[in-house]
């Protein structure tokens, strides 16, 4: 539906703000958010056919409130790395100062666990960076990065080679396009480049794209010369293969993409039956790809999590690989299987209220595991939110999933790790736990006495078991409080008292002048006493 | 083709620092001490992996970490410049952050538009904010580099121009870089611990033992500065001297081990001319306590029948790896197989580096080599002459695959470090020198 935003032909992708109109900062109800967004008339002007209601230009525009004050969180550099370094025969080449390449560490554990998680060799992350200094601002480095593009390849003899831009190299102007192209004619592998410029895009999910668009303009077989029928492609991260025992019942295989994959299982996504997902933020754009330039159907579905999206979900991929025969009787022998657990576990976890703070449809997912089991969530916060994804099929609209499945969360947040408006917002809920991903949330959580849970294994909650799993996990963290609580009492978080009055996080978007009216210990001048009132 | 060879080894595979952006690291060092990070979304998030995280999981201090604030560059500044945002983000930080002295440090893509950050900056100083400015652009250095950048900023326009009397017997101590040394915490307390021990009042400037911008306010008022470090903080010393007419004495060698910190202390006293008494008897109770746990290793040393390591190979930052080899080659008697120089020394340093190897030990001289790149790191190490015994590898978590290959046995000792979560601990000094022992020797005995 959305072909419009798509074309291979060209080498990046479009910005995740320009093409689905992604926003990071906003509050209210998940019911508000809904309305706001209009999936469905987005999706018809993406489409080319008017929609947005008849509106132009801004009227399609998601209203975001602009904060005058922001920290650090993270760039789309970054998760091109987590994503093109981990593709086990392929090597990437960082074209920036060496500060650009400081994340690999940490991607470098997650690289192995999931190498480990899939039965594969570990192995040490290959990256080089083409370590720029001042001269080469001045100067260019176009001769550098030929150069580590030749010892990339005459070291590790890749199947392919990633070149990424960063914010010096976009500045003074690298042809990164150029360059690779033209070493990809002396190497004769393909060399990729990656537009990844850390300032391009205010939310670091595009960066999920431009690797996706990336492999499938270089790696993906064009022309298959067959068909894999019972193979489904998973676009994924780094979790556990959860997805094996969910599909194996119904015979059919999983090909996870990025993480952990090699050239080839990239290569033959196209051969596959169908395209599916743990979370439509990442996969939105490669599955919808797939599907309208290489005919590889996507899983119209809600995402896997809970009974009823996992039901459905289910249907949907039985739907597509002819399997409607079984599945009614799978999805009836699963329920009678997990039900005695699970309410064994919503018995344990009753009265709990739970707080989620990931990325946008990953987080949906959670929420639905969560109320499934039962616990409470009058708030949650998502790192970004998009209002459509790239297929624009209304099945894929988590949000409405959520909303209308579970009912709507009152005190709903789109903060991209703003660490600072945290404490007012679990100030607002006070919950009993706090599921996260990414860093720079949790301390703050629990500083405040909050438990968290980090999922680091993002299949865990995936299919009827992850309402199992998820549950057990709750309920071990829970007795973390006590480590929480200890800390609460000597440990003082770096916000100001005036600070953490604020009942409203966005306060200082909605009146900016309020900052101007706050009390410092440094000025002892022009302080208005109204100050307060606003708090 | 010297020349040749040495372009080609420009590029960087398993880097082992970051880059200048990272010393907002040191800021948080400093108690309540607030950085602004002017570059973009992910610069400072990059580094704190590098620096804490994935380096002992040392934690995001005060204000560190996902706390840091940040102007975020983004497109629209790209185009625009990035005044206006810095504006915002420093004004609304002096509200928001609970901080007693605020360091703006400017990366790569502000410094290559030309926003005019010294402008801003000044503007809320003389408002009377407590704010400092520094370059930290990525592209101009290391995060050592960037360390030494935002000391010498914070002494040029926090402490400024300051006459006063000296304190007779307090030194300011210039060792560690934060979060850059895993162990830097354990390290000033130890050196702080020694120093007073031998009868110095000693002023840290970083972490628990320090009392944040009490302690840079004094800074002038010290009889001395006291370098321990091969080159990093000379320049802060050279300035310090510039401004406030205080000498320096570098000491490059970290104190490992009872036989280097007694000379340690030695030397110190004698250049602070304070009465040696003190010192002398700290230095015996020491002394004494030492080997009282060297006679109970001295067992397993001499008897232990499964394999000792008695080949080492050692790549870090030259802080640590002169530190480190001087007391395995000195004080322990093991050989060193390869030492390896990794944190970019600047050249002119280099050279009195190297002479401090070569004369290592009165029997053992070590020719080091300063190189960068983890792969060529990696290789020199797998082409070692191993020799009979099982190797002994002081790395990084880099490293583990040439480890695993040659079956070695492996202490994580320098930047990144995935394989422990360090909090206070110390190889430095009387105390240290034993845990760094117990450490060794432990991975002996777990095969």
């Amino acid at each position: 539906m959305a072909t419009k935003r798509i074309n291979l032909d060209l080498p990046s992708v479009e910005n995740r703000e320009l093409r689905l109109g992604t926003i990071i900062s906003w509050n209210g109800t998940t019911g508000d958010l809904l309305k706001e967004s209009d999936y469905e008339g987005r999706s018809e002007k993406n489409a080319g056919k008017g929609g947005c209601c008849g509106k132009k230009g801004e009227g399609c525009k998601l209203c975001e409130l602009n904060l005058p004050f922001t920290q650090q969180t993270m760039c789309c550099h970054a998760i091109i790395e987590t994503q093109v370094s981990n593709i086990t025969d392929c090597v990437l080449v960082e074209h920036s100062p060496i500060g650009c390449s400081a994340r690999l560490p940490r991607i470098n554990i997650t690289y192995n666990q999931t190498l480990a998680r899939r039965g594969k060799a570990p192995q040490t992350i290959r990256v080089l960076s083409t370590n720029l200094k001042e001269n080469d601002m001045v100067f260019g480095a176009t001769a550098k990065l030929k150069k580590t593009i030749r010892e990339a390849y005459e070291r590790y003899s890749p199947k392919a080679i990633f070149v990424a831009l960063a914010c010096t190299t976009a500045i003074i102007g690298e042809d990164i396009v150029s360059t690779s192209s033209e070493l990809q004619d002396e190497l004769g592998i393909p060399v990729i480049p990656l537009e990844c410029e850390g300032f391009r895009s205010k939310h670091w999910s595009t960066g999920f794209d431009i690797a996706q668009h990336a492999v499938l303009r270089s790696i993906v077989k064009k022309k298959p010369e067959k068909k894999q029928k019972d193979l489904i492609n998973i676009f994924a991260l780094y979790g556990s293969d959860y997805f094996t025992p969910l599909l194996k019942p119904l015979g059919l295989r999983v090909n996870y993409i990025i993480d952990g994959a090699d050239y080839d299982e990239i290569a033959q996504s196209s051969e596959a039956a169908a395209t599916t997902t743990f979370c439509h933020t990442l996969g939105s754009y490669f599955a919808t790809v797939l599907e309208e330039k290489f005919g590889v159907p996507q899983i119209h579905a809600p995402m896997p999590y809970g009974f009823k999206g996992t039901d459905e979900w289910l249907r949907a991929v039985a739907r597509v690989t002819g399997k409607e025969d079984v599945v009614e009787e799978y999805i009836k022998s699963e329920h009678e299987r997990v039900l005695p657990k699970i309410n064994e576990l919503r018995e344990k976890l009753k009265g709990l209220k739970g707080y989620v703070a990931t990325g946008s449809a990953y987080a949906h997912a959670v929420i639905s595991v969560l109320r499934e089991l039962g616990i409470q969530i009058d708030g949650s916060l998502v790192f970004h939110h998009d209002p459509v994804y790239d297929s624009g099929d209304p099945n894929e609209n988590s949000l409405k999933h959520i909303n209308d499945t579970y009912g709507e969360i009152p005190d709903y947040t789109v903060s991209k790790t703003q660490q600072f408006q945290l404490f007012g917002l679990l100030k607002r809920v006070q919950p009993d736990f706090i599921v996260i991903r990414h860093n720079a949330i949790a301390p703050v959580a629990i500083r405040m006495g909050i438990p968290s849970l980090p999922v680091g294994d993002e299949h865990m909650t995936v299919g009827y078991d992850g309402m199992i799993r998820l549950g057990e996990a709750i309920l071990e963290i829970l007795s973390r409080k006590k480590f929480g609580k200890a800390l609460k009492e000597h440990v003082k978080l770096p916000y100001t008292d005036w600070w953490l009055s604020q009942d409203d996080p966005f306060i200082i978007a909605k009146h900016p002048e309020i900052i101007d009216e706050a009390p410092d210990k440094f000025t002892a001048k022009k302080k208005k006493r109204s100050v307060k009132k606003n708090g | 083709m010297a020349e040749n060879k040495k372009k080609k080894s420009s590029s960087i595979t398993h880097a082992r620092y970051g880059c200048a952006i990272g010393a907002v690291n040191t800021v948080n060092a400093i108690k309540h001490a607030i950085p602004i990070a002017n570059c973009g979304p992910g610069c400072a998030d990059k580094q704190f992996i590098t620096l804490s995280f994935s380096n002992g999981f040392q934690g995001a201090d005060y204000a560190g970490g996902g706390a840091v604030p940040s102007v975020n560059t983004g497109e629209n500044e790209i185009v625009f410049g990035g005044s206006k945002k810095l504006d915002s983000t420093l004004k609304s930080a002096f509200k928001i952050m609970d901080g007693d002295l605020f360091v703006v440090l400017t990366g790569c893509a502000p410094s290559l538009i030309g926003d005019d950050v010294g402008a801003i900056v000044r503007k809320y100083k003389n408002e009377g904010y407590p704010v400092v400015f520094a370059d930290a652009a990525g592209f101009r250095g290391n995060n050592l580099i960037g360390h030494e950048s935002v000391v010498n900023a914070i002494i040029e326009q926090y402490i400024g121009d300051v006459k006063t009397e000296k304190t007779k017997g307090l030194v300011n101590l210039w060792a560690d870089v934060p979060y850059f040394d895993t162990n830097w915490k354990g390290n000033y307390s130890e050196l702080k611990r020694i120093l007073e021990g031998a009868g110095l009042k000693v002023n840290v400037l970083f972490g628990t033992d320090s009392e944040g911008v009490k302690s840079w306010k004094k800074i002038p008022k010290a009889q001395f500065n006291l370098v321990v470090s091969p080159w990093v903080g000379l320049s802060t010393a050279e300035l310090l001297e510039e401004k406030y007419g205080q000498p320096y004495l570098h000491i490059p060698v970290v104190p490992v081990g009872e036989k280097e910190t007694t000379a340690f202390i030695r030397k110190v006293v004698e250049f602070a001319g304070i009465d040696n008494k003190k010192a002398e008897k700290f230095i015996a109770k020491e002394t004494a306590d030492y080997y009282y746990y060297y006679e109970h290793i001295s067992e397993f040393i001499s008897e232990y029948w499964f394999g000792l390591p008695a080949r080492f190979l050692i790549a870090a930052d030259a802080q640590t790896t002169l530190g480190i080899s001087k007391f395995l080659t000195d004080q322990i008697g093991l050989i060193p197989a390869k030492v390896i120089i990794s944190d970019n020394t600047p050249q002119k340093y280099r050279d009195a580096i190297a002479e401090e190897f070569k004369n290592i030990s009165d029997d053992t001289s070590i020719d080091v080599q300063f190189i960068e790149d983890g792969y060529t790191i990696e290789k020199e190490f797998d082409e070692a002459d191993f020799g009979f015994g099982k190797p002994l590898f002081l790395a990084t978590s880099w490293d583990l695959d040439v480890v695993r290959k040659h079956n070695g046995l492996f202490v994580p000792i320098g930047t990144p470090n995935n394989f422990e979560v360090v909090l206070n601990r110390t190889y430095y000094g009387y105390r240290g020198a034993l845990t760094l022992l117990e450490k060794i020797y432990s991975e002996v005995v777990r095969g």
